[in-house]
C-alpha cells in the first residue's frame, strides 16, 4: 500500500505548466548589484531625487547586513553579483490597453490561462461579462505592462498604478506611506527590496469608497538570472474596502532565481482589505535544480479603529519560500486573519506562517495554516501571536494542521505566543495527519481513481482556507491543488 | 563578576532565556546556609544532601547512590558540570527505594553532574529539591533500558539567584520516563531537556512554573521519538504575577521512521497582571506520515464566570482566585506517582499562591 | 424581605431592566415569568452581582441591608442564593471541596463554627441522597460532565447544604424530565417553605409551578413588572401567551 499511495501522491504534483519563456528583447541593467545599479534602476524609472535618496540609504544599510538564517531552511549561498536586477521588455514600458501590448507577451499571459477574462472584457464581447471584473496590473520581470480599468477606477476615485507611475504622479501619498509599515531595516530581503525595487503596484481607496472590481497584479520572472523585487504599497482609506488579488509564475530554468519582494498595507478607521495570494513561481525539478527563491515580507498597520486586513495565500511554487503575511493590530477593535495553504513536493522548502501584533484594544485575531508536504520536501509553519500590555480584551485563535503525503517529508509547526495581558484569550491547535488508507480505499470505492481520491482528501483538507479566496482564483488553487471542482463540492 | 560566555538569545533555544540573571546569579556573594531543615521528605531510600555541589556526607546516606567523575556533555549550560557527581546505576530487575537529593546553595556558582542508569526492568524514583540562593547548574543523564521506568520529580524553590538544569535522557524499548517539575521559588530558573524515545517507549515531561515578582522561569524541553510507536506527552502550566514572565517551550520531533508515535503536548499559561509575561511555543517537528501529533496551547486569565459561580456560593474572590489557579496548576503535578512527594510539591505550589494571590 | 426599587441596569451600555419594582415578603414565593429577551436572567445576575451587569439607577434592599453594595460572596453569606441557569463547569475543584469552601465562608462571615470534613461529607451526602443524586458526583470536579439535568439538580444539592435564607431559581426547570421535575420541585418546597424564608422563581414556563405553589406571579416585559397576580395568573399566561398578557 505504500508504494501505491506514493504513486497517489506523485500523481498530485502535477508538472508545471507555467514553465515556458518568452521570447522578447530586453533591456537588462548591468549585472551585478552596486550603487550604480541602484541609480541605473532609479535612472530608468525618471524617479524624483527623494526616491533616490532612499534607495541608496537602504542599498548603504543592506552593506551591513547578514542574511538571516534561523529559519528552518537550507539556503545556498547567493552570489548577489551574479544576477541582474533590471530588466524591461522593449516593448513600450506603458500601454493604455492590451491590445498595445507586445504580441510574445500577450501571448504570455493566454498561455498564463489567468486574464482570458479580462481580455474579453477588454476586446469589448457583448454579453460575455464575467459574473466580476477585475482590474489587472501585470509586472514581467521589472516592468509594469498594462494596467486596465484605469478609467473606470479613477472615476471611483481609486488610483491603481504601477508603482513607478505613483511614485512620479502621486509623490506625497507614496513618501507618506512607503516604507511606514516596513521600515528600510525590517530585515535583510527587505533592505535589498527597498535598494532595488524595480516596479509593482500602488493602490490608494479613497475615504469611504468599496472598490468597484477586485484587483489583481499578475507578476512574471522571464529573463533568465534576473531578481525581481517588486513592491506593494496598499492605502485603503477611512471606511474603504479592497479586494487585491496576486498571482505568480516563472519560466523553467536551471539556475534560481530571486524574488524578493516587499508587500505593505494600510488600513485606516473602519477600512478593509483583503489580499489574496496564489503563488506558483516554478519550485524546480524533481532533483531540486533551479526553482524561484521565494523571500517575500508582507505585512499590514491595522492602524485605524475597527479595520480588517485578511491575508490568504496557496503557496505551491517556489524552490524556497520563506513568506510571513503579518498584521499589526495598532486600532482598536482591528481584526487580523491569515489563512494559508502551503504545498511543498520534490526537494522543495516553505517556511511561511504569520505574525500578529496585537497593540490595540478588543483586537482579533484568526490564523488557520494547512500545510501539505510531498516527496522530500520540507513545510514549516512559522508564526508569532503577541499581545502587548495595553491590549485589553484581545483574542486570538490560531489552527495549524499538517498532512504529510509519503514519509520522505518533514512537516513542523513553530508557533510563538507572547502574551502581557491577562484578559487576552489565546487558544492554539495544531494536529498532524496523513491520508488514511480508510479514507483512501472509502473515496475509491465510490469510483474515484488514485490521484483523484487524493485530489479530494487534499481538498477537504484545504477547504477551510480555499473558501476564503474570491471565486477567480479559488478556481485556479483548486486546479493547482490537483484537485477537480467536481471533488471540491462533495 | 565572572564572565560567562553563554548563547545568544537570538539563537531559538534561548529566545526566551533569562541569561543576565545567571551571571548575576554566579556573582551572589556567599550567604548563610538558612537553618538545618534539609527537606527531606519521610521516605525510605538513599537520601543526599549536597551543599554547594559538594557533598555533606553527614547528612546523607548513599544506599545504592556512588560518586564518581562524570562528564557534562556537550549542553551550553549542562557542559560546565564535568566533575564529581552523583551516579545511581541499577541491575536489571532491581528497584531501589526513593533517592532523595537536596541542593542547598549559599552563593556563587556551583555545578554538578549526575546519571541515573537503568538495566533492563529497573525501577527507580528520584526525587530532588533545590534551596537556597546562588547559581547552581546541573546535568543530569538519564539511560533507561528495555522496559525500565524512572520517575522523577523536581522541585525548583530557591529563594534567590539561578537554578538550571539540564536533563539528557534515552529510553531503550518499552522504557517509560516520568518528569515533573514545579518551579516554586523565587529564583531564576530553566530546564533544559533533551529526551530520546525508544521503540514502544513511554515518556511525560511536565510540570508547573509558577513566577512572581520580576522572576523568570523557564523551560525549553525536545522530546525525539527515534524509533516507532513511542508516546509522548508534555503538560506544562505557566502561572505568572507581577512583572514576571514565565516561558514554555516544548518541541515533540518525529524522526522518518518512527511511524505510529503519539505525541501530545498542552500548554497554558495564566496571567495574575497585566504587567506579567507568558511565552509559549508547542513546536512540532515531524519526519513521518503515520503519527499522531498535536498541541494545544491557551493564554489567559481565570474564566469570570466561574469566579463569579464560585462567589454567588460565597467564596470569597481570593479564595475562589486561589482554588481555580490550584486547579489549573494541579494538572501539571498529578503526574507524580508518589503520594507523599505530590503532597508535598502540591504544599509548595500552595504556599506560593498564599504569598501570591 | 427583598425590596426592588425602580431598577435600572444595562450591560454593555444595554438598558435591559428599565425601572422594575417587586416586594418580596418572608414565606413568600413569586414567580417571574416572561418571554425571552425580557430581562428574567438578567434580574437574577443584578441580586446576585455578577460583574458586568451594571445598576444605573435604583436600590435593591435585602434584610434591610443594601444588597447592591455587597460583592457576590457577601450576598451569599447574607443568606442570599442564586441558582444559575447554566451552572458552570469548574475542572479540578471537586464538588466537595468547592461546596465546604463555600458553606465554610459563609458560616465563618456569621461567626459560625466550621464544619470538619467528616460533618460536611455527611451533610452533602444527606442532601445529594434527598436529591437523588448519586453520592459519587460529589467527588467530581463541579459540573464537569454533568448532564444538564444533573447539572440542575446538582445546584439544588448546593442549595440544601448552604441553607439559604432567599433563594432565587433562575429556570431551573430547563432541562428536567418529570421525574427529575418532582424531585427538584419538592427539594425547593423542602428546602425553602418556611415562615422565614422566601424564593424567587425565574422561569418561562409554568410546569414547575405546578410543583412549587407560587404565593404571587409577576410578568416581566422590556425590563419591568408589567403585571401582577396569583398562581392563576400563570395558567392564564400558559393558555394565552406572553403576548397578549404582557401588553
Amino acid at each position: 500500500m505504500a508504494t501505491k499511495n506514493a504513486e497517489a501522491y506523485a500523481a498530485v504534483s502535477k508538472k508545471y505548466e507555467w514553465g515556458f519563456a518568452t521570447d522578447i528583447e530586453q533591456d537588462f541593467a548591468p549585472k551585478g548589484l552596486s550603487e550604480d545599479t541602484v541609480r541605473y534602476i532609479s535612472a530608468k524609472k525618471n524617479e524624483p531625487e527623494w526616491m533616490l535618496d532612499w534607495r541608496l540609504k537602504a542599498f548603504r544599510l543592506w552593506l551591513t547586513m547578514e542574511a538571516p538564517d534561523w529559519s528552518k531552511l537550507n539556503i545556498p549561498p547567493i552570489d548577489y553579483q551574479d544576477a541582474y536586477y533590471y530588466a524591461e521588455p522593449k516593448a513600450k514600458a506603458t500601454i493604455a490597453s492590451l491590445d498595445e501590448l507586445d504580441p510574445e507577451i500577450r501571448r504570455t499571459y493566454e498561455k498564463l490561462g489567468i486574464p482570458i477574462e479580462e481580455q474579453k472584457l477588454l476586446a469589448n464581447v457583448e454579453g460575455a461579462e464575467p459574473p466580476r471584473r477585475v482590474a489587472v496590473d501585470a509586472v514581467f520581470d521589472s516592468v509594469s505592462v498594462a494596467t486596465t480599468f484605469r478609467a473606470e477606477l479613477e472615476r471611483a476615485g481609486v488610483i491603481f498604478r504601477s508603482i513607478s507611475e505613483a511614485i512620479r504622479e502621486y509623490p506625497d501619498l507614496v513618501r507618506k506611506w512607503l516604507g511606514k509599515v516596513v521600515p528600510q531595516r525590517d530585515n535583510y530581503f527587505a533592505t535589498l527590496n527597498s535598494a532595488v525595487f524595480s516596479d509593482g503596484t500602488f493602490v490608494y481607496i479613497p475615504e469611504g469608497v468599496r472598490c468597484p472590481m477586485e484587483l489583481s497584479t499578475y507578476f512574471r520572472i522571464n529573463a533568465e538570472n534576473t531578481g525581481q523585487f517588486e513592491r506593494t504599497l496598499i492605502v485603503a482609506d477611512k471606511g474603504s474596502y479592497v479586494s487585491y488579488l496576486e498571482g505568480c509564475t516563472a519560466p523553467m530554468r536551471d539556475e534560481n532565481q530571486l524574488h524578493a519582494a516587499v508587500v505593505e498595507l494600510v488600513a485606516l478607521d473602519d477600512a478593509e482589505i483583503k489580499y489574496s495570494t496564489v503563488q506558483n513561481w516554478y519550485p524546480g525539478d524533481e532533483n531540486g535544480v533551479g526553482g524561484i527563491y521565494n523571500f517575500v515580507t508582507k505585512r499590514a498597520l491595522c492602524q485605524g479603529r475597527n479595520s480588517k486586513v485578511s491575508w490568504t495565500q496557496v503557496e505551491t511554487g517556489s524552490a524556497i519560500t520563506w513568506k510571513y503575511p503579518s498584521c499589526v493590530l495598532a486600532g482598536d477593535n482591528s481584526v487580523g486573519e491569515f489563512y494559508s495553504v502551503a504545498v511543498t513536493n520534490n526537494r522543495q522548502q516553505a517556511d511561511t506562517g504569520t505574525k500578529m501584533i496585537h497593540l490595540g484594544k478588543n483586537t482579533k485575531s484568526t490564523i488557520v495554516s494547512k500545510g501539505i508536504s510531498a516527496g522530500r520536501s520540507d513545510n514549516t509553519y512559522r508564526g508569532l501571536v503577541r499581545v502587548a500590555p495595553t491590549a485589553e480584551g484581545v483574542r486570538n485563535f490560531t489552527q495549524c494542521d499538517s498532512l504529510l503525503l509519503g514519509d520522505q517529508c518533514g512537516a513542523h509547526t513553530v508557533p510563538y505566543i507572547e502574551v502581557r495581558n491577562p484578559s487576552a484569550q489565546i487558544e492554539h491547535e495544531a494536529t498532524t495527519s496523513k491520508i488514511s488508507e480508510d479514507q483512501l480505499f472509502y473515496a475509491m470505492s465510490r469510483g474515484l481513481d488514485q490521484e483523484a481520491a487524493v485530489a479530494l482528501i487534499v481538498n477537504g483538507f484545504a477547504r477551510e482556507v480555499l473558501q476564503q479566496l474570491p471565486m477567480e482564483f479559488a478556481v485556479e488553487a483548486q486546479k493547482l491543488l490537483g484537485i477537480s471542482l467536481e471533488g471540491s463540492v462533495g | 563578576m565572572p564572565l560567562i560566555d553563554l548563547p545568544s538569545t537570538r539563537a531559538e533555544a534561548w529566545r526566551w532565556a533569562d541569561l543576565g540573571a545567571l551571571s548575576a546569579a554566579a556573582a551572589l556573594a556567599p550567604i548563610a546556609r538558612a537553618g538545618h531543615e534539609p527537606h527531606f521528605l519521610d521516605l525510605p531510600g538513599a537520601r543526599l544532601l549536597f551543599v554547594n555541589g559538594v557533598l555533606d556526607e553527614a547528612h546523607s546516606v548513599l544506599d545504592q547512590v556512588s560518586l564518581g567523575h562524570l562528564r557534562g556533555g556537550e549542553h551550553a549550560l549542562g557542559g560546565r558540570a564535568t566533575g564529581i557527581g552523583w551516579s545511581l546505576r541499577l541491575d536489571a530487575d532491581a528497584a531501589a527505594d526513593p533517592v532523595q537529593v537536596v541542593h542547598i546553595a549559599t552563593g556563587g556558582e556551583n555545578h554538578l553532574p549526575a546519571e541515573i542508569v537503568l538495566a533492563d526492568n529497573a525501577v527507580a524514583q528520584v526525587v530532588e529539591t533545590f534551596v537556597g540562593a546562588g547559581w547552581s547548574n546541573r546535568v543530569t543523564r538519564i539511560e533507561l533500558g528495555s522496559a525500565a521506568r524512572l520517575g522523577r520529580a523536581v522541585r525548583l524553590i530557591q529563594e534567590g539567584g539561578f537554578t538550571s538544569l539540564r536533563d539528557e535522557a534515552q529510553l531503550g524499548t518499552g522504557a517509560s520516563l516520568v518528569s515533573t517539575f514545579l518551579g516554586a521559588g523565587t529564583a531564576g530558573t530553566r530546564i533544559d531537556g533533551a529526551v530520546v524515545v525508544g521503540e514502544s517507549g513511554y515518556a511525560e515531561v511536565g510540570g508547573a512554573l509558577l513566577t512572581a515578582g520580576e522572576q523568570r522561569q523557564e523551560c525549553a524541553v525536545r522530546v525525539r521519538h527515534a524509533e516507532p510507536n513511542g508516546q509522548s506527552h508534555q503538560l506544562w502550566r505557566a502561572v505568572a504575577a507581577d512583572t514576571s514572565v514565565a516561558s514554555l517551550a516544548a518541541a515533540v520531533e518525529v524522526a522518518r521512521h518512527a511511524q505510529k508515535t503519539d505525541g501530545e503536548q498542552s500548554l497554558r499559561g495564566l496571567l495574575l497582571q497585566r504587567t506579567a509575561t507568558v511565552n509559549l511555543k508547542p513546536e512540532l517537528e515531524i519526519f513521518a506520515d503515520d503519527v499522531k501529533c498535536a498541541h494545544g496551547a491557551t493564554v489567559g486569565e481565570l474564566d469570570g464566570r466561574a469566579l463569579f459561580y464560585m462567589q454567588s456560593r460565597g467564596i470569597p474572590r481570593p479564595r475562589a482566585q486561589a482554588l481555580l489557579t490550584r486547579a489549573f496548576v494541579a494538572d501539571a503535578l498529578d503526574r507524580i506517582g508518589n503520594e507523599g512527594v505530590r503532597d508535598a510539591f502540591a504544599a509548595d505550589a500552595d504556599a506560593w499562591l498564599e504569598r501570591t494571590l | 424581605m427583598l425590596v426592588i426599587e425602580n431598577l435600572h441596569a444595562e450591560i454593555d451600555g444595554k438598558p435591559i431592566l428599565k425601572g422594575l419594582s417587586l416586594s418580596v415578603n418572608a414565606g413568600e414565593v413569586h414567580a417571574i415569568m416572561g418571554p425571552n429577551g425580557a430581562g428574567k436572567s438578567t434580574l437574577g445576575y443584578v441580586l446576585g452581582g455578577r460583574p458586568g451587569y451594571e445598576v444605573t439607577d435604583g436600590s435593591v434592599t435585602f434584610a434591610g441591608q443594601d444588597l447592591l453594595e455587597l460583592a457576590p460572596h457577601e450576598r451569599a453569606a447574607a443568606g442570599l442564593f442564586l441558582g444559575f441557569q447554566y451552572p458552570v463547569e469548574i475542572p479540578g475543584v471537586s464538588n466537595v471541596q468547592f461546596l465546604r469552601e463555600a458553606l465554610n465562608a459563609q458560616r465563618a462571615s456569621r461567626e459560625e463554627k466550621a464544619l470538619s470534613g467528616a460533618e460536611f461529607l455527611k451533610l452533602a451526602r444527606e442532601e445529594a441522597r434527598k436529591l437523588d443524586m448519586d453520592a459519587e458526583m460529589l467527588k467530581r470536579p463541579v459540573n464537569v460532565g454533568f448532564s444538564g439535568g444533573e447539572k440542575k439538580r446538582n445546584e439544588m444539592v448546593q442549595m440544601g447544604i448552604v441553607n439559604p435564607k432567599f433563594a432565587i431559581l433562575d429556570e431551573t426547570d430547563s432541562g428536567l424530565d418529570i421525574d427529575a421535575l418532582r424531585i427538584v420541585g419538592d427539594g425547593i418546597n423542602r428546602i425553602m417553605r418556611a415562615p422565614e424564608k422566601a424564593v424567587l422563581l425565574i422561569t418561562h414556563y409554568q410546569r414547575l409551578l405546578d410543583y412549587v405553589q407560587p404565593d404571587f406571579v409577576h410578568v416581566l416585559a422590556d425590563g419591568r413588572i408589567t403585571r401582577s397576580g396569583g398562581a392563576e395568573l400563570a395558567h392564564q399566561l400558559e393558555r394565552e401567551g406572553y403576548a397578549e398578557i404582557a401588553a
